[in-house]
């Protein structure tokens, strides 16, 4: 009788640790769901842009004189229809992921560099530095960032690098702010303290232990700025402040659908449709990754 | 108190003028000479020389950008190139349609994001409930405004033909009734341009708000989750309180503070916002004056604007400082 019970306790408390592990990993499975589906549409996203040449039906640029505002599906060749020249919406909207995605990796990838060793050295350094950096970049952040990149741009000119560049200007001072929040923790700690002691330099101290040890919560934020980027450059080009045409990009796109949105919404629906997919991939990564890996940056 | 609201302002003073420098240079850079913007390529030489001298853009750069500030301050932002009137003129015929915008924008983004928002947060453990209110944020927040603003276009006013296509109503003819007194002689045709104004701002204030809402209920999901663990919502709770009452009484009075800081990042979005929602609905306002004035070369007229998109941000942000700690007297006004 004895040993039934136990036999049975036992199995019971091995049926519990099975189910308690499914439960593990259904709940692990839960919370990483978000990550993998952004994560899948943000590399779809990113393959389909670098394919674009062999992936779009036809050329972004020709255009088709027998077929000017076709809807979806009227024309075989056409499956998202045509625009005013007869061009092919969707290879169109194919060839524009390359601009959004080329300029929201490129400005992210520029606020990075330029943003985060400035943070560092003033959370590390403190004092002067810090004030004249953080003096600096509060004025920056005075602008939203899309008033700010159409500052930027408008003196420059729109053209692809120009974009890259002000959406980049105007993300920096996210990442100094960032990057120096966490320098000032970081340089509380004991291993830091202890490097020091070893003689390393201010440099040093930076270089190899500051950083890599706030690298992992930038990525993740500059993950969110990826989606601010993208959306920033939809709407300086929305505005006609991007890339001129006939370079396809989202913004433009849509932007020049906006005339025919009464007989011909398609044009626009497909390319703001593109915009929020792109963003929401994005964000979806960022978001969920900075849930699950980093509790510290809830609410940056 | 006042040592704090004094630092507050000797911090908001230097950010002014540095945000204002920046627009100052960059609209120096511009290409194009405003004045050849202005005379066509067919201007004579004495024309041009006479243009510039008018504008004052011969004088040395310095004394141009001195001269730049001490008029900003005193919101004097010299003539429109295009039009030929002061450019503070435009802004006070333009700001208030912009304003009309954004309060609307917040009343939509707070009726929606906040009970979206509380609702997530005190159904956290239900993936039904919670999962879903999740994911209208997420899409709000990634939906650009100006395709929202299209989507709607085609929907309520071309294919439904409930709201005109353009414009942004008769707010002047209102203003100009509430002025003259004339609100309480003719209080229905007061009543119509009122009508009139809500007519053409229902679709942008939906567009604007909603993608704002996004971002409102996930700041009042985070904000509430704080405040429901605090020790006091468990002593309500303990001394056998009603759930409804706890929530009501005791959580959402305490998630206002937290909330109210998030006024100043509204208000940035939101002027973001109107800049791209103006030009979607073909609207007067401010947004949209700055766009236009961009393409037209027009830039005392942009920046004017710019500087004043910047001012009501800094001194917003400014206010919001000083409210917080009113609000919460646990900050100290170090």
């Amino acid at each position: 009788m004895a040993l039934a019970r136990r036999a049975d306790s036992l199995e019971l408390s091995v049926a519990e640790r099975a189910e308690a592990a499914r439960g593990a990993t259904r709940g692990r499975l839960r919370r990483w769901l978000p990550v993998i589906i952004g994560l899948a549409m943000a590399v779809i996203m990113v393959v389909v842009a670098a394919a674009a040449p062999w992936i779009a039906p036809l050329s972004p640029s020709a255009q088709f004189a027998d077929a000017v505002l076709k809807s979806p599906g009227s024309v075989e060749r056409h499956l998202l229809g045509t625009d005013e020249f007869g061009r092919d919406v969707l290879s169109r909207i194919i060839w524009g992921a390359r601009v959004s995605l080329e300029v929201g990796l490129a400005s992210v990838a520029f606020a990075f560099v330029l943003g985060v060793p400035l943070g560092i050295v003033a959370g590390v350094r403190r004092g002067r530095v810090e004030t004249l950096v953080m003096r600096c970049s509060d004025m920056l952040m005075a602008f939203p960032t899309l008033l700010l990149a159409l500052i930027i741009v408008t003196a420059l000119g729109g053209s692809l690098t120009n974009e890259m560049l002000a959406i980049g200007v105007a993300l920096t001072p996210n990442f100094v702010r960032l990057a120096r929040s966490l320098a000032l923790t970081i340089r509380e700690q004991d291993y830091i303290l202890a490097a020091r002691a070893l003689g390393a330099g201010q440099l040093r101290v930076m270089a190899r232990h500051v950083f890599p040890n706030a690298l992992y919560a930038l990525v993740v934020v500059g993950t969110l700025y990826i989606a601010t980027a993208i959306r920033t450059e939809a709407g300086l080009s929305f505005l006609g402040l991007g890339i001129p045409p006939p370079t396809p990009s989202w913004g433009n796109i849509l932007s020049e659908g906006r005339q025919y949105i009464k007989c011909c919404p398609w044009i626009t629906t497909f390319s703001g449709l593109a915009i929020m997919v792109a963003v929401l991939a994005f964000n979806l990564v960022g978001d969920a990754l900075r849930d699950l890996l980093d509790p510290r940056l809830k609410g940056e | 108190m006042i040592n704090y609201v004094l630092r507050r302002v000797l911090v908001a003073v230097p950010m002014l003028l540095g945000a204002m420098s920046i627009v100052f240079f960059a609209m120096r850079v511009l290409p194009g000479d405003p004045c050849v913007a202005m005379m066509g390529d067919q201007a004579t030489t004495e024309a041009l020389a006479d243009c510039t001298k008018n504008l004052g853009l011969n004088r040395p750069l310095a004394v141009q950008y001195v001269d730049y500030l001490w008029r900003s301050l005193q919101f004097d932002f010299g003539n429109s190139l295009r039009q030929g009137y002061p450019v503070s003129e435009y802004i006070s015929r333009m700001f208030p349609h912009t304003l009309v915008l954004v309060l609307a924008a917040a009343v939509v983004a707070a009726l929606v994001g906040i009970p979206i928002g509380i609702f997530s947060a005190l159904n956290r453990r239900n993936p039904l409930i919670d999962y879903p209110l999740r994911i209208f944020a997420l899409l709000g927040l990634s939906m650009p405004v100006f395709w929202l603003g299209i989507l709607l276009l085609i929907v309520f006013s071309l294919r439904l033909d409930l709201f005109p296509l353009i414009g942004g109503g008769d707010l002047d003819g209102a203003m100009a009734m509430i002025r003259s007194g004339e609100v309480f002689t003719q209080p229905r045709d007061f009543l119509a341009a009122v009508g009139d104004v809500l007519h053409h701002l229902t679709l942008p204030a939906l567009a604007l708000g909603f993608t704002l809402a996004a971002t409102v209920s996930r700041l009042s999901r985070s904000a509430m989750l704080e405040v429901i663990s605090q020790d006091y919502i468990r002593t309500a709770r303990a001394k056998g309180q009603r759930e409804r009452l706890v929530v009501y009484k005791h959580a959402l009075r305490n998630m206002m503070v937290p909330l109210l800081t998030i006024i100043g990042i509204f208000v940035a979005i939101a002027l973001t916002g109107t800049v791209l929602t103006e030009t979607v609905f073909t609207r007067p306002g401010l947004g949209k004056m700055l766009v236009d004035a961009i393409g037209a070369r027009d830039y005392p007229l942009a920046q004017g604007a710019i500087t004043v998109f910047t001012m009501i941000i800094i001194v917003v942000n400014l206010v919001v400082d000083m409210l917080y700690a009113v609000v919460d007297p646990r900050i100290t006004y170090r």
